[in-house]
């Protein structure tokens, strides 16, 4: 057990461990994620079975990897609890240097002649120790007086704080992962829907898009309105940006799109020969209706808001955005089929229709609505406290690991053949040329005291 | 005076600063060095006029696009060197740091980046673009430092095991440090503009702080990778060429998340 707990605490093991998930991260890029047994059975053949078996298809939630992240946590509890102990008792319990001569063998020394008597000196350099934000304590032992002063002590954590800021993060993430929701509703305007295991519901007051003069998207904006019990409690627009959050859930603005099962056609009928004819007809796909005037039945039997043929030939859709709205027109006097052929919203001249009899009407396609709906996220993530608090640790102890070094300076003052003499040292683990600096002007500044 | 003629006269100021740098690399006087930090200085000024001209101009922040965004890393580029120069006098580097710089510009002036100020997607419209986006190139403009004086260690080691001295003072040890130092700038920038910021706006914009979306597992690849160097190097005592190619890597693995990621893979981050 001791030699196991030994073996995990090594920063060998944290290390091996950074080196996988580096590994395996890059493997999660390099094949494509989530997507359906048979893409992968296309795109990778044979092996795409055996990547699924190993969840590489599915890697971030795989059992494999996120006990990798398991691991890594645990080791990173183990590692700093284990390193804790010395540095608390370093950060509580300064260590005075009794030994001159060990202070002349660091890095950052000096060694001066006083003036002052012992005592006096003592008092010069706490008071100038203290002028630069040093905390000095004093023993004595003898005819010799140890001072150690210090500044910024927290700074020691500073790792200690990153990794208490990565073990908050990764429990936030488990909590998300384990205790958040997520799904979306799909609402038209002036439509309720209750949320998922909310207990209350929303209404989609209004939807609107914003434009750009060029005509690209500025903005999609849903106007919502929570409802608990029937009542309206709530209200709030809500855009990309800029969601809605009651009680821990969280309302985005994540789409939108027309319901093109349903649209509403207007066509105009004109004649070759009569240039002033113009008869306009609302139709809706797969009802008829009548044309005043003439004994004719107009249908708009299919409809594809972005026609286009597909590699069969055949009319489908692109996309589904009205970039090419097309219906299917026929027309029919009683059980015989006049005309029929597809008629195109902004290509008019592309109509063909095949006529039975020779005709005497062009139809053209002229406005296209279909209902709007409003796509809404719903998300519920309890984790994500945690994870700002772990983000605030993660950034403040980055702080103190980097900029808050702390400072350390040792002295051993003496009265040798009656006069005082100054030994002192400076211990820092970083930017020792700043270190060395102040250092130098504090000795330097003793060294004037008279 | 509009932005593109800005941007030209700083690519103009670039190239001139890279050339008294290369004239202090082969003359060994320190005057060349001293006129080049001027002349990149004044280049800064004028690139900060442009992007300033530019966010007037569109009324958004100037990295929306791939040539915003490659103008404003070589303008984070430009700066971090120039504070590592403040800081630490490393003539040296400037050359090559700045024939980087170079290369984003003539990067960005390619007839492949699209130079017009598009108006804003709705998910771009938030002032966390801001602060994701600038802090983040920031940090990686330091990683390119490091990157650089990595290299630089790596002759500068063999050099010296030939037995022939440093040039100019600057030591291996010192290019190690100097490494080190960019890199302790760099880690706590890309920290919170790349993953704290990033997560922030990706839970407000789409609900979720975190969908291992490439672009994302791409600079937490970035992120482990200098974990690596610091840990290698604070706790196991790692210095010289370990932790130069670890630096390195580091470097490759951020430009990959900044370019690699929008190219190669798809994903979330489809904009820039």
């Amino acid at each position: 057990m001791r030699a196991f707990l030994r073996f995990f605490t090594s920063v060998k093991v944290a290390i091996t461990l950074l080196i996988i998930l580096i590994c395996a991260s890059i493997l999660g890029t390099l094949i494509p994620q989530d997507r359906s047994s048979q893409e992968y059975l296309v795109r990778y053949g044979q092996i795409g079975g055996l990547l699924q078996r190993l969840q590489f298809t599915r890697l971030y939630r795989s059992v494999w990897f996120v006990s990798l992240l398991a691991l890594f946590g645990l080791n990173i509890i183990v590692c700093t609890i284990e390193r804790l102990p010395p540095k608390l008792r370093r950060a509580l319990r300064p260590r005075f240097e009794a030994e001159p001569k060990n202070l002349l063998s660091l890095k950052i020394k000096d060694r001066l002649k006083s003036t002052l008597p012992l005592a006096g000196a003592r008092d010069a350099a706490k008071k100038e120790l203290a002028r630069h934000h040093y905390r000095p304590r004093v023993d004595e032992a003898g005819a010799r007086i140890f001072v150690v002063a210090r500044k910024r002590v927290f700074g020691l954590f500073g790792s200690d704080v990153v990794h208490l800021g990565l073990l908050v993060i990764l429990t936030g993430g488990i909590i998300s992962g384990l205790g958040g929701l997520r799904s979306s509703l799909t609402l038209v305007e002036n439509q309720t829907l209750p949320v998922p295991q909310a207990g209350f519901s929303i209404r989609l007051d209004k939807f609107s898009t914003e434009l750009y003069p060029d005509g690209n998207v500025k903005d999609w904006k849903s106007d919502l309105t929570v409802i608990e019990d029937g009542k309206p409690l709530y209200q709030k627009p809500i855009e990309v940006n800029h969601p809605l959050s009651y009680r821990g859930f969280v309302f985005y603005q994540s789409g939108y799109g027309w319901d093109w099962q349903n649209p509403s056609l207007e066509i105009r009928i004109k004649k070759k020969s009569d240039a002033a004819y113009l008869q306009k007809l609302r139709l809706f796909v797969g009802k008829a209706a009548s044309l005043e005037g003439e004994s004719l039945e107009v249908t708009a039997t299919r409809f594809f808001p972005d026609f286009i043929l597909d590699e069969n030939n055949q009319p489908a859709t692109r996309s589904l955005e009205p970039n090419n709205p097309a219906a299917f027109i026929e027309g029919k006097q009683g059980e015989e089929t006049v005309f029929s052929g597809w008629v195109f919203a902004k290509f008019p001249e592309f109509t063909s229709m095949h006529s039975a009899k020779e005709t005497d009407l062009v139809i053209e396609l002229k406005e296209v609505e279909a209902p709007q709906y409003s796509v809404i996220q719903v998300a519920k993530d309890p984790g994500v406290t945690l994870i700002w608090i772990g983000c605030t640790l993660l950034m403040a102890g980055l702080f103190l690991a980097f900029y808050w070094p702390t400072r350390e300076i040792r002295l051993v003052l003496e009265t040798i053949q009656g006069k005082t003499e100054i030994t002192a040292g400076g211990i820092s683990a970083k930017s020792r040329e700043a270190f060395e600096a102040e250092f130098n002007g504090i000795m330097n500044s003793l060294r004037k005291t008279k | 005076m509009n932005e593109s003629t800005l941007f030209a006269a700083t690519f103009v100021l670039y190239i001139l600063a890279a050339f008294f740098y290369l004239a202090f690399l082969y003359s060994k006087r320190e005057k060349p060095a001293a006129t080049g930090f001027r002349v990149a200085l004044l280049g800064l000024l004028l690139h900060t006029l442009a992007l300033i001209l530019r966010t007037v101009e569109s009324g958004h922040a100037p990295f929306t696009n791939m040539y915003e965004s490659l103008s404003f890393l070589a303008w984070a580029t430009v700066f971090a060197y120039l504070f590592i120069e403040w800081k630490h006098r490393v003539h040296r580097v400037g050359a090559y740091l700045l024939l980087i710089v170079i290369g984003l510009m003539a990067l960005a002036s390619s007839p492949l980046m699209p130079k017009d100020a598009t108006p804003l997607i709705p998910a771009l419209q938030s002032y966390w673009l801001w602060l994701h986006v600038s802090v983040t190139l920031v940090g990686e403009a330091f990683f390119a430092v490091a990157f650089i004086t990595s290299i630089m260690y790596l002759r500068a080691e063999t050099r010296e095991k030939g037995g022939r001295a440093a040039k100019s003072g600057l030591t291996a040890e010192r290019l190690d440090s100097i490494s080190y130092r960019a890199v302790a700038v760099g880690f706590p920038l890309f920290t919170l503009g790349g993953l704290v910021f990033g997560m922030v706006w990706a839970y407000k914009a789409w609900g979720t702080y975190w969908s291992w979306d490439p672009k994302e597992v791409w600079s937490l690849i970035t992120w482990f990778v200098f974990a690596l160097y610091l840990h290698t190097r604070i706790v196991m005592g790692w210095r010289g060429r370990r932790s130069a190619a670890i630096a390195i890597i580091g470097f490759l693995a951020a430009l990959f998340t900044y370019f690699g990621v929008n190219y190669l893979l798809a994903g979330l981050h489809s904009y820039a």
